[in-house]
């Protein structure tokens, strides 16, 4: 059984909103010192599949696969230090401005060339322009079936059993074929830390790069946009907040219960 | 653009608060135009709720009630949408973005070759030409994007519309989709559905709302946050970090990727204030933030705010409220 898992680099959602900034006129962000990270619902993506890996025992083998720039390898290596088995990037200068269609299109590629593979999981949305579009595009570029915001996958016999979280419960499902799954957070598959054992390990394992010709791809073919970004902005940021004062906890907590009340609050 | 379609989910006989509230936006947004409003109306009581639709606001109800939509109804749904948008030939493909509208879009898009922008929280029209706002980058950005395909398709956040008053002496045509969806052994099937009803009011439609976060370092502790929500009548939530924390379940989760609430009151306490957090409960009227550190974030987007630890604030708070309120 071979699972793919699908991991962008974004930059680091952890940059304060003060310190966020955008140029306007190119509508891309402007954070030049922020650190490039591994978009956080991939990693749970990849602990999803850490865990169903762990929970079959043997001839499972999971790879990495990531489409980006030559930066991207190093969320590929914190993939192989978490004991992911290969590591693939999809890099050309043709695939750095495309946006979701074109980007499933290639992912797919890297996909079919992989061969043999059971399952793909890729984060629900990445933590950039969390657009949520990608991983089920790349279903249809597959043809295959797609099940999103699944929290867990557990083995049943000969299916798996997926946990699909919903607004105000959850499902199971029942997937006896291959299928993209997205992958959204909970308690059981937040990623975990590398073994310093693993980390030196997995330092000399070799990252594959594939280019558009590899993949058997004509950048020209791969269309046009179907979106237009038209603005990008840091909308204003709000004042401060008014500070409840007073010596001690219990005043402010009563300062607090007045003042709601004040404003009609409850 | 000329006609709208929406995607509405029927569970149990019955359309979402939120396919409704959007419905009222696609209403609006139709009257500006000139154009039609199309639901398609899916699930196997789809039926049930064509006369409610069209009280608030359809022009034409397409129902497909095939037992695929409720086994599979990821696969289902979208193949049902497709030949609602063959049938309909919309402009605009609107759905809400929860967890049947988040699955279907991305997949509609593909087939139809639509321009899709998902987790829309406002749109305008300007020169014949739709454009879509969200929030981006954690909400510390924001984006206006429109389709360059001749369709445009939006998945939109709770919130973003409101839904018309109903007028049931309003006429509309409801009609079968006549599509014929034969489940496929291929296909994921949902073998089992849960619901977690919450003892308190919903989180989508609490007056109040009381939230913790990482600050309250466990579970045992959302007990404080659950003693002052029980004077207020108020529901409980969470940050992300509480529930990856596995605090509380998913469903508590208030965020970006959780749910937008628009609450008269948020207390947050011991939440530091993420902008994906933030982005989450913005709409709500009043914002207190009770948190250790005075430096934390929260306190640049709460309108009240109280430094202290929660354990010696909140009962004190709880114990003030419930003599102010009696």
């Amino acid at each position: 059984m071979q699972i793919v898992v699908l991991i962008k680099q974004v930059l680091d959602p952890e940059v304060p909103a003060r310190a966020f900034r955008v140029n306007r006129e190119l509508r891309v962000p402007d954070v030049p010192r922020a650190a490039q990270v591994m978009s956080i619902f991939d990693g749970n993506a990849l602990e999803t599949a850490l865990k169903l890996r762990e929970a079959v025992g043997s001839g499972v083998k999971i790879t990495a696969l990531s489409m980006g720039e030559k930066s991207a390898e190093s969320v590929l290596r914190k993939a192989l230090a978490v004991t992911a088995d290969d590591a693939v990037l999809l890099a050309d200068p043709a695939f750095a401005p495309l946006h979701s269609v074109q980007k499933a299109r290639v992912l797919a590629a890297g996909i079919r060339k992989l061969g043999s593979v059971d399952l793909v999981l890729a984060g629900r949305q990445a933590a950039d322009w969390e657009a949520g579009q990608v991983g089920p595009m790349v279903a249809e570029e597959l043809g295959w079936p797609c099940v999103s915001f699944v929290s867990r996958i557990d083995r049943s016999g000969d299916s798996l059993h997926l946990r699909r979280e919903l607004d105000n419960g959850y499902q199971i499902v029942r997937l006896s074929g291959p299928a993209i799954v997205t992958v959204t957070n909970a308690d059981v598959n937040v990623l975990r830390f590398a073994k310093v054992r693993d980390v030196m390990m997995s330092a000399r394992k070799p990252i594959i790069t594939w280019n558009a010709s590899a993949l058997g791809l004509d950048p020209t073919d791969l269309g046009e946009p179907s979106v237009d970004l038209l603005d990008l902005f840091v909308p204003e940021r709000p004042r401060h907040a008014e500070m409840i004062e007073g010596e001690t906890a219990r005043d402010r907590a009563l300062g607090l219960a007045r003042r709601l009340r004040e404003l009609n609050a409850i | 653009m000329s006609d709208l379609l929406l995607a509405a989910p029927v569970r149990d006989g019955e359309v979402s608060r939120g396919s409704l509230d959007l419905l009222g936006g696609a209403r609006a947004l139709a009257d500006q135009t000139g154009g039609k409003v199309t639901v398609a109306a899916l699930g196997t009581a789809a039926n049930q709720a064509a006369t409610t639709l069209i009280a608030y606001g359809a022009d034409t109800v397409l129902t497909c009630a095939e037992p695929a939509l409720e086994t599979a109804p990821g696969e289902a749904g979208v193949i049902a949408l497709e030949a609602a948008c063959r049938a309909s030939e919309p402009g605009v493909v609107l759905l809400v973005a929860d967890s049947y509208g988040r699955d279907w879009a991305p997949r509609l898009a593909w087939r139809i070759d639509a321009g899709l922008v998902t987790e829309v929280t406002g749109w305008s029209l300007a020169s014949g030409r739709l454009t879509f706002s969200r929030q981006v980058f954690g909400g510390k950005a924001q984006a206006v994007l429109a389709s360059r395909r001749p369709v445009a398709i939006a998945t939109v956040k709770p919130g973003a519309a409101v839904a018309c008053q109903p007028d049931p002496s309003r006429r509309g045509l409801v009609q079968e989709l006549g599509v014929t969806i034969p489940l496929d052994p291929s296909w994921p099937q949902v073998i089992e559905t849960a619901s977690e009803a919450p003892t308190g009011p919903r989180l989508e439609d609490a007056k109040i709302i009381v939230s913790g976060g990482r600050g309250l370092g466990g579970p045992e502790n959302f007990s404080y946050a659950r003693d002052l929500a029980e004077v207020l009548g108020a529901a409980v939530g969470a940050s992300r970090a509480a529930v990856d924390a596995g605090w509380v379940p998913a469903t508590w989760q208030i965020g970006q990727t959780g749910k937008s609430v628009a609450p008269n009151l948020y207390v947050a306490v011991g939440i530091s204030g993420a902008s994906q957090h933030m982005v989450g409960c913005s709409r709500s009227k009043l914002i207190v933030a009770i948190n250790t550190d005075q430096d934390a974030p929260i306190f640049e987007q709460a309108r009240l705010g109280v430094v202290g630890d929660y354990r010696e604030v909140l009962p004190r708070l709880t114990a003030a409220l419930k003599e102010l309120l009696q």
